[in-house]
């Protein structure tokens, strides 16, 4: 498994940039596995994951877990989720929130779940100033 | 001799379209081909982008997480190019992304007027009929997205995940009723500060619920999808069955446990301490297992 985030093989805006810097981040954690960032439609933005978890099937996943929380919290007249995360017995996914959609992480069964969800509201919290950041035009926006 | 050197200068601008006869002219080719390059370079400042260079710069902005440029390209390209398959899904895409789901149903079913089988605009609609709970619904345009693309990995995964699920919500009054053992209410108390505790069979049916009847049915219906689609993906990254869950939201904190069968869940005020809500969870399970006469 690549530290890493896959480049997804095109060029590079400033906000294409941040979110695989703060995938990379949240890879150096000890006992993280892997990650990605999927937008709300299920659309890959940047992953990296091990050797035998395919990332199109578990980005629909998140993405649809993900949109149970969010519209299941609006349909019971909840607050908006922030993080969360749902554990068996050989590890954990993490999962966050944010405009451009959704902050997974998986990490093995001793993984330190303060530690991640500490870096995970972190890097949402990162995410969200990216998201509102103005974009500078790059060469290929020519 | 003419032939290495043709190919060693030429080919790598493309096809030129044979018939010169000397080094010279291919040099010459090749600068004329430069030259063009480099116009067509500078006036594509001042030319109109077409409806497909719009769509292609969206779609690369929308791989970047860029979406309001991205939308803004896609508005422009479909008002050049008002029945573009392309564009309709680009744009059902990015009211997605801004969770604008009534708009992106109207732009995937476009597309499906234009290709009743394109698998991506299928996906989509699979998608929504997902989060608006409709399975009856859902089922059929995953189905038909994976008869003509059967390695359609997204489209599989989902397929797989609802393949078991019952045909829930079913109308009210003909929900599937709880027919275990009695509960006595007062030995599943939840804690102080503890509220919205419900039980749940993994197939959605309400065994209890601190609640009234609709807000129960409500909550135990959020509950078990959240339970199917975790266990979902934690099987799909390699990680076995869901056992504990906690969602953290701007007021309050929700514990889940569950084991294959049932599903607890219970909300405390945002500020209580992970630790009290992981412990009180636990007892609450353990009484309920008790109390239905079911083994940890």
């Amino acid at each position: 498994m690549s530290p890493e985030p896959t480049p997804l093989g095109r060029p590079a805006s400033a906000r294409a940039r941040e979110f695989r810097r703060i995938l990379a981040e949240m890879l150096k954690i000890d006992r993280v596995r892997g990650g990605l960032v999927v937008a709300a439609d299920g659309l890959v933005i940047t992953a990296s994951l091990p050797r035998g978890i395919a990332v199109e099937p578990l980005a629909a996943l998140t993405a649809t877990l993900g949109r149970e929380l969010e519209v299941g919290a609006d349909r019971l007249k909840r607050t908006a989720f922030h993080t969360a995360l749902f554990s068996s017995d050989d590890g954990t996914v993490f999962l966050g929130s944010s405009p451009v959609g959704f902050v997974v992480v998986l990490g093995d069964r001793e993984v330190n779940v303060g530690l991640v969800q500490w870096a995970l509201r972190k890097a949402l919290a990162t995410l969200e100033g990216t998201w509102g950041a103005p974009v500078p035009a790059g060469p290929e926006d020519l | 001799m003419l032939a290495a050197s043709f190919s060693g200068v030429a080919a790598p601008l493309g096809d030129v379209g044979g018939g010169f006869t000397s080094e010279g002219d291919s040099r010459h080719v090749g600068l004329l081909r430069l030259l063009s390059r480099i116009w067509d370079a500078i006036t594509s400042f001042t030319r109109p982008p077409n409806a497909a260079t719009l769509f292609r710069r969206a779609n690369l902005y929308r791989q970047e997480g860029r979406f309001e440029e991205a939308a803004e390209l896609v508005s422009q390209g479909l008002r050049l190019a008002p029945n573009n398959g392309v564009g309709h899904l680009l744009s059902a895409y990015l009211h997605l992304a801004f969770r604008q789901i009534g708009p992106a149903k109207s732009e995937f079913q476009a597309v499906l007027d234009l290709d009743p089988y394109h698998p991506r605009a299928l996906l989509g609609l699979a998608k929504i009929a997902l989060e608006e709970r409709d399975i009856a619904q859902c089922r059929p345009f995953l189905d038909k997205a994976l008869q003509y693309y059967p390695d359609f990995p997204e489209a599989r995964a989902l397929q797989e995940m609802v393949a078991s699920w019952s045909m829930t919500p079913a109308a009210q009054g003909q929900r599937q009723v709880y027919a275990g053992p009695p509960i006595l209410v007062e030995k599943l108390k939840p804690p102080a500060g503890g509220r919205e505790f419900v039980l749940t069979q993994a197939d959605g049916t309400l065994v209890f619920s601190q609640q009234g009847d609709k807000d129960a049915e409500d909550l135990a219906g959020h509950v078990t999808q959240v339970y199917r689609i975790a266990s979902a993906t934690l099987q799909r990254a390699g990680l076995g069955a869901f056992r504990r869950g906690i969602i953290q939201a701007v007021t309050e904190t929700t514990f889940f446990r569950s084991n294959d069968k049932l599903i607890l869940a219970l909300s405390f005020p945002q500020d209580v301490k992970v630790g009290f809500g992981l412990l009180e969870t636990d007892k609450l399970w353990t009484n309920s297992l008790r109390e239905l006469g079911i083994r940890a």
